[in-house]
């Protein structure tokens, strides 16, 4: 057999040849654009640009286990740095870790996305029938794709090779983590971004195809209003409540409703990202909660059918809901609980299974869930009365706060160390104020009631306690429009990129918070109100809309919802986040022109060197909030964490006093530039709000700022400080290159502390500093860390 | 007796746990530290920021770190106090060559004291397994299983916590 490669080519003659084509390249496409160095960059592929951010940035290891336990040689004490059986090092072995969670992560994603597309051909038929098509707003559909692999996807399945290359490089990494392969820590964290770099094409993949299959908005704005909390529950009617990540059932569920007539007689209100993008579909949806109150949710018992998919799941969903006889129908095979599988039955079987008793039942085919989750609500609503009331009653509620012995255990067990006993005694003597306020910070594990001598049902307490909280708790958030649009990039471009507008915050992810989601509300309307752009998604964008300013208004009502100055945007799911990606790709194409096709490294350096971006993941606890992040580091984007982040055991912390590693090329000049530290860190975790704060305004700069910018991005970084933090940052001055570079209403004030704390050296009669700066302002400065751009320039657009 | 049980119960991190800490020894440790750092974090009571006026004016170096520093401007105590984000100084603290606050070098003893809890412990374990150059002590209100030495856990007795303080303090 004779096999030709891809390309062009013309046969004459043929006699007796049968011939088998793979993919059609189109002629179109090949002459269009140049393609970058690396499509469907391998493991080492990128390992040089890793290798630059782990010098810059060093992976700052804090072990959470100083052993390691994965062979039968084990368990080895790996303490004070020692070596294993194996020969591994603490340090390459929490490197190992680290990649083991990116592993996870980028599969949960990577799989969803996989998932998805079999959900799509089963509900819509064929993928190639479906077009990958925006509207005239957006040309540049899928920036991760594009950057990555070098394909422009033009229908739904043109994404099916895109998942087969995620999937290989997810193998190929994974079977690195066996024992005796890898051993170099820095290899490791190499490892990682290459994984997460997966995680956010995967989530792209995944995003787009439910997007364009399920007709979600895309990217328009003035989005409407969801209802979100828990008390937008409507108990009147039957509830179904919907929890994971993988909307198709939840969809066919509202189908079932629409085709039946029965959506004033059905709520579904979800928990976690299927109940975002359940409102990208069916905009009646409510939005329950985030992660962190799934608990709250069940064990209120607002619910008369749960319907749970994949991802964010608690593992003891069962035993909660089966407390107050909620029944739970598992969609997806990741996720069965040991549940009979009834897929291949009738529904009407079914739903008998389940109104005769049965606790649960596995339903994989979405197109057979919307009848039985729907008709099992209705006939159990006919059997409670409407209003729900807390599921304890007054007089039980007071015997466990007296039977409460303050041992402590609670406290021990709480992830947050919340002083359960002090509140329980204050209840039994009449102040439930403490409980309440508590009931926020508790993220509702329900560790405390494992540890528990008297058996008290302490998440039963808390919902008791605060239930006019829960009652009342109602609030507004858009609708997930999902990417920003290239007509917007056009608009907000320059900008970005030279400073004056502060930065892009974007807050993402789960909700273990250290201190209750009133902290994300802060977060968000601290930045809008300072013109920054606030990209939510996940669990945080839910969080934020729980609150309301003096006058009413949630920050989703508050502020607008373009990718603009002060714009608060609902962007979507988990795996929406890559439109995040994909908004600083596009600056980097839409802009600055520059050539984004398997072009990675140097779209990275850019957006590194000029994109003023930082994520917050403020109650990360997941395995896919580290791919998240790590996918972010490796495109060049900081993040900062909460205080639990630690517990990933990798930080990528900078060392601004090492001259060496800030060290950066000038393209125009043809010279090597010491650079303010800039941003300082990739991934970094703040111990308070206070903290925080300043810390994300300064991770907002970068580089190329222009002195206008600079002085825009150092007013707020100052500012934060002083507002929050009470003094100004210690190290401001390490970003001043010019006078012009100071926050006008300070500028006097400042060079005099210049002058004074740090030596520079002032012209008073024209207020301009003439020596102490580590490098000048140029505002010709054409940064990158990469030689090869430094030597041959960025790489030409091409045919385009 | 004094409960070496970690306040997060099930934060174990292996063979090497701190031993629980003695006044006199803390003293003694201090007394012979070249440069002590007693990092502040913000879950401090009155009464230990009392006690963390007395280590800076006894010439130990504070750091205040997250909110903490809020606390000595209300004081308008902040001229011989430095404030860090604690995973960045934990990560300065790794390096030998770091120069320090004052560019004299980096710090030979660490005390901590005040920092949310889980992630002073993380910054403990990177200081315990990757800093051969220091050591680190918890004078905290909790058991910290990853510092060398630490105070037991006595947050439900803060009278005896505070009056351990005092004795290292007089020890000084």
């Amino acid at each position: 057999m004779f096999e030709l490669k891809e390309g062009i080519f013309v046969l004459d003659d043929l006699r007796n040849v049968s011939i088998k084509i793979g993919e059609i390249i189109e002629e179109e496409e090949i002459e269009k654009a140049i393609m970058g160095p690396t499509p469907k960059p391998k493991i080492a592929d990128l390992r040089d640009w890793d290798m630059f951010l782990l010098k810059r940035y060093k992976p700052f290891y804090a072990p959470y286990c100083d052993m390691c336990c994965l062979c039968t040689m084990g368990k080895c004490d790996l303490t004070g740095n020692k070596r294993g059986a194996c020969g591994i090092d603490l340090a390459a072995q929490t490197g190992r870790i680290v990649a083991i969670a990116c592993a996870i992560g980028v599969s949960a994603h990577c799989a969803h996305a996989r998932h998805m597309m079999h959900d799509i051909e089963h509900i819509f038929g064929d993928p190639s029938e479906i077009p990958v098509d925006f509207g005239s707003e957006i040309d540049v559909v899928a920036p991760l794709t594009e950057l990555i692999t070098g394909i422009r996807p033009k229908t739904v399945a043109d994404f099916k090779k895109v998942l087969d290359y995620c999937e290989e490089q997810i193998v190929q990494v994974v079977d690195s983590i066996h024992t005796g392969q890898e051993g170099s820590y820095l290899d490791y964290e190499s490892k990682a971004l290459h994984l997460g770099m997966i995680d956010s094409l995967s989530k792209e993949v995944a995003d787009i195809i439910q997007m364009c299959a399920f007709n979600f908005p895309k990217g328009e704005d003035n989005q409407p209003y969801i209802e979100i909390g828990m008390g937008t529950i409507d108990m009147n009617k039957a509830v179904v409540l919907v929890i994971g990540h993988n909307a198709p059932p939840a969809a066919n569920i509202a189908d079932y409703l629409e085709a039946n007539g029965l959506t004033d007689e059905v709520d579904i209100a979800g928990i976690c990202c299927t109940a975002n993008d359940l409102a990208r579909y069916y905009e009646r949806a409510k939005i329950a909660a985030a992660l962190s109150r799934q608990l709250k949710v069940i064990r209120a018992g607002l619910a008369d059918v749960i319907v749970i998919d994949e991802q964010c799941i608690r593992a003891d969903i069962l035993y909660h809901a089966g407390k107050l006889g909620i029944p739970v129908i598992c969609t997806n095979d990741k996720a069965m609980h040991g549940l009979r599988d009834m897929t291949k039955e009738d529904p009407k079987d079914i739903i008998k299974y389940i109104l005769d008793g049965a606790p649960g039942v596995a339903v994989l085919d979405p197109l057979k869930v919307g009848e039985v989750a729907a008709t099992i609500a209705l006939e159990r609503r006919k059997k409670r009365k409407g209003e729900i009331k807390p599921v304890l009653s007054e007089e039980e509620f007071m015997e466990y706060a007296k039977a409460c012995t303050q041992c402590g255990n609670c406290t021990f067990a709480c992830p947050q160390g919340i002083r359960i006993g002090e509140a329980m005694e204050a209840a039994e003597n009449g102040d439930r104020s403490l409980l309440e306020k508590r009931w926020d910070v508790c993220i509702a594990c329900g560790r405390c009631e494992q540890v528990c001598p008297k058996n008290i049902p302490i998440i039963d307490m808390l919902n008791f306690a605060a239930w006019e909280t829960i009652k009342n708790e109602k609030g507004k958030i858009r609708r997930a429009r999902g990417p920003v649009r290239d007509t917007e990039i056009r608009e907000v471009g320059a900008p970005i990129v030279l400073g004056t507008i502060p930065g892009i915050i974007a807050p993402i992810g789960c909700g273990n918070y250290p201190n209750g989601t009133e902290e994300v509300y802060t977060i968000v309307r601290e930045f809008a109100s300072r013109n920054y752009i606030v990209t939510l998604t996940g669990c945080m964008a839910f969080d934020a809309a729980l609150y309301k300013n003096e006058d009413g208004q949630g920050v989703f009502e508050e502020f607008h919802d373009r990718f603009d100055a002060g714009g608060v945007i609902n962007i979507g799911s988990c795996v929406s986040n890559a439109h995040i990606h994909g908004a600083a790709i596009k600056v980097a194409r839409i802009f600055a022109m520059r050539n984004i096709k398997a072009n990675y490294e140097e779209i990275a350096d850019y957006i590194l060197n000029r994109v003023g971006a930082c994520g917050v993941a403020w109650g990360a606890m997941s395995q896919k909030a580290a791919s998240i992040a790590t996918g972010f580091n490796r495109l060049g984007v900081p993040a900062v964490v909460g205080p639990h982040g630690s517990k990933y055991r990798r930080a990528f912390l900078g060392q601004p006093y090492r001259d060496e590693d800030w060290m950066m090329y000038d393209i125009r000049r043809g010279e090597e530039v010491r650079v303010e530290p800039a941003p300082q860190d990739l991934l970094v975790a703040a111990e308070t709000l206070e903290e925080a704060l300043p810390l994300m305004a300064k991770l907002c700069i970068r580089p190329a700022d222009t002195d206008r910018g600079r002085s825009i991005k150092l007013t707020h970084y100052i500012d934060l400080n002083l507002k929050y933090l009470g003094k100004l940052p210690e190290d401001w001055h390490l970003f001043v290159r010019t006078e012009s570079d100071l926050p006008l209403a300070k500028k006097e004030e400042l060079l005099k502390i210049l002058e004074d704390e740090h030596g520079w050296k002032i012209d008073w009669k024209k207020k301009r500093i003439l020596e102490g700066p580590m490098r000048k302002y140029d505002a010709s400065f054409n940064p990158t860390n990469v030689k090869r751009i430094f030597e041959e320039g960025p790489l030409p657009l091409g045919g385009e | 007796m004094a409960e070496a049980k970690p306040f997060d119960t099930a934060n174990i991190p292996g063979p090497k746990m701190a031993m629980i800490a003695k006044t006199k020894a803390v003293a003694s440790m201090i007394k012979r530290a070249k440069r002590p750092l007693l990092i502040v974090g913000p879950d401090i009571t009155d009464e230990m920021f009392k006690r963390v006026l007395e280590f800076s004016k006894k010439g130990v170096q504070v750091v205040a770190t997250g909110s903490a520093i809020k606390k000595f401007v209300e004081a308008n105590v902040v001229d011989n106090v430095k404030y860090a984000v604690l995973h960045e100084l934990t990560s300065f603290i790794l390096d030998p060559e770091w120069p320090g606050f004052d560019g004299e070098g980096n710090y030979d003893l660490i005390l901590f004291m005040g920092t949310i809890y889980y992630h002073g412990s993380q910054m403990m374990a990177a200081i315990k397994n990757f800093a051969p150059h220091t050591r680190a002590i918890a004078i905290d209100r909790y058991y910290h299983p990853n510092a060398f030495q630490s105070f037991p856990s006595l947050w439900k007795k803060e009278e005896e916590y505070i009056a351990m303080l005092d004795e290292v303090l007089a020890g000084l």
